[in-house]
């Protein structure tokens, strides 16, 4: 299962899970999904339906446009 | 803990059981889930399939002919076949646990992404049966010229088991070949 390579979605649930210090087993019990689906998210092999974006950002206390993007994050930012 | 344990009948699953093979808890089964160990299982159906397939053939292996002569040739093939069907039919249920048993599941037990897979190794199964098909009615318009195939005896009813066989476990062969992480 890999994302759209016309679409790439970017994201940065890795980095605000281990902020909050949670494991990917903790994040897919919070949004009802199998850890696995949160290793394919955070390596961007799999692009999230609206639904399961917001309930991710929800989640990780995030806003959507600041934890999902069309264009690379910056490193660090 | 005393929920009922749903059936799905259609599917053919129970929901404690697909359950079970979401999360980790059949931890004996870990080794069947390396992408490895999946393929070599794909290829053992595979061939296993096959071999139901020409059920009808096997005494030739021996004999050189379709006819048994003795009573012990009649037993030790009758046990043989019996024996094979067994074998896949322990493969397929292998191959359901090797892929979480996402290939038969219901939605409701699956989130997004994994229907997604789901959906998409039925529709790479679906050609797949399709080439299978065209191939069974190509054997079957062409094979008695080339006296390979001629209709009779026990032909069709290995035919038929090793047909419902693919059709039960194509999803589960596509979705183990295919997916990197199970």
């Amino acid at each position: 299962m890999s994302r759209n390579p016309e679409e790439p979605v970017y994201n940065r649930i890795e980095e605000a899970r281990n902020s909050l210090g949670l494991t990917r087993q903790d994040l897919a019990d919070k949004v009802g999904v199998h850890y696995q689906t949160i290793g394919y998210l955070e390596r961007e092999e799999y692009s999230p339906s609206l639904v399961l974006a917001l309930r991710i950002a929800k989640a990780l206390n995030q806003e959507v446009s600041g934890l999902f993007s069309q264009t690379p994050f910056k490193k660090g930012k | 803990m005393s929920k009922k344990n749903k059936i799905y009948w259609f599917e053919g699953v129970t929901e404690k059981g697909v359950k079970s093979l979401l999360t980790d808890e059949n931890s004996k089964y870990r080794w069947l889930r390396s992408q490895r160990n999946r393929r070599v299982l794909v290829v053992l159906m595979a061939v296993g399939l096959i071999a139901v397939a020409m059920g009808s053939y096997w005494p030739t292996l021996k004999t050189g002919s379709l006819i048994l002569n003795s009573g012990a040739e009649i037993a030790i093939y009758s046990v043989t076949a019996i024996f094979v069907i067994f074998a896949v039919f322990g493969g397929y249920l292998l191959l359901r646990i090797s892929v979480r048993g996402i290939g038969d599941a219901p939605n409701e037990l699956l989130d997004e992404r994994q229907i997604k897979v789901r959906d998409t190794s039925f529709r790479y199964a679906y050609y797949a049966m399709g080439y299978v098909v065209l191939g069974l009615l190509l054997l079957m318009l062409i094979g008695p010229d080339l006296q390979m195939f001629q209709p009779k005896g026990n032909d069709g009813s290995y035919l038929v088991v090793a047909t419902l066989f693919a059709f039960s476990s194509m999803p589960s062969m596509v979705l183990a070949w295919r997916e990197r992480d199970i």
